[in-house]
């Protein structure tokens, strides 16, 4: 055979016929069915039911750790509060206190003057 | 029977708490003098209770030779009280009051161990202890001045050792303390 009959053979075997009747139903009934777009959620249907499940007691957990980290905070103050007041009480007592006695070795001084160097005129005393 | 045992458990509950509140040895009742405070130039009132007293002792700086001594000796006592006025006018305080503290002064236990009157300043310096068995349990000082006046009580086991010891701390003076006289009572030595 010839090039020129291979050619043309080729060509017509090649040549564009039309499709048989019912091909294209045929062809699409042949197709696998489309899923739905619902189906393509963002959230898998899965997770939602766990996460419905502890969502409360997470919740109650985090109000009660909060409520103890409020709760300590305030009692650390109240303490830091009762150790400044006493602090202050304390200081303030020793003050007087040491203002106590030097009114106390003052007047004690005033004694003692009169006692041991009596004004011969003036002075009277009595001592033990 | 039953009507007398009724009769004297009730009197003890009633005595209970009046006894539960007798005040230490050594306490006086010096009044407030709460009006005199706006009168006087200068004023000075301490009003430490036991638990006062504590927490100020606590409060002392041991590495101050002063409050060390202070320290020292506050941890026996009980209370300290000093009502103190300065005036700018003569005997703007009521004497009676003063005299009512002196009172107090003459029940049993009390010995007056300095008496100083100055003539030319008129003034009055009276000192007592309350002995308890050879021990002194309290302090009184009551000074007078025309312009001035001052009383002093120091409750609780008053060690003159100690207080021998703050001689010159305070200004307090030499008065001669000695452990051995604790127990002597107080004899009027002269009156001029």
């Amino acid at each position: 055979m010839s090039t020129d009959n291979f050619e043309d053979e080729l060509r017509r075997a090649l040549r564009p016929v039309g499709a048989p009747e019912g091909f294209a139903d045929r062809l699409m009934r042949a197709l696998p069915a489309r899923e739905p777009r619902a189906a393509l959620a963002i959230v898998p249907p899965a997770s939602r039911p766990a996460l419905r499940r502890f969502w409360m007691p997470a919740a109650m957990a985090a109000s009660l750790i909060a409520s103890v980290l409020l709760g300590q905070h305030v009692a650390n103050q109240r303490e830091a509060e009762r150790v400044a007041r006493e602090v202050e009480a304390g200081q303030k007592a020793s003050r007087e206190l040491m203002q106590a006695l030097r009114v106390t070795s003052q007047k004690l001084d005033i004694a003692y003057q009169a006692v041991t160097n009596p004004p011969a005129t003036e002075l009277e005393e009595n001592r033990s | 029977m039953n009507a007398r045992i009724a009769l004297c458990l009730t009197a003890l509950l009633i005595a209970a708490p009046a006894l539960a509140q007798q005040p230490p040895k050594g306490l006086l009742r010096i009044p407030e003098f709460a009006a005199l405070a706006d009168k006087a130039s200068e004023s000075v009132n301490v009003t430490l209770d036991s638990a006062l007293l504590g927490m100020g002792c606590r409060f002392l700086d041991a590495s101050d030779p002063e409050e060390a001594s202070a320290k020292k000796l506050c941890n026996s006592l009980s209370g300290i009280y000093v009502r103190s006025y300065t005036f700018d006018s003569d005997f703007a305080y009521p004497k009676a009051d003063v005299d009512g503290v002196r009172r107090q002064l003459s029940g049993p236990g009390w010995s007056r161990m300095v008496q100083a009157h100055s003539k030319r300043e008129n003034t009055d310096v009276d000192v007592f202890m309350l002995l308890d068995n050879g021990k002194a349990m309290g302090l009184a000082i009551i000074a007078s001045e025309p312009r001035e006046f001052t009383i002093v009580n120091i409750v609780g086991t008053i060690d003159l050792e100690q207080l021998h010891e703050l001689e010159g701390k305070f200004g307090v003076p030499a008065l001669g303390i000695e452990a051995s006289k604790k127990t002597e009572k107080v004899a009027p030595k002269k009156k001029s």
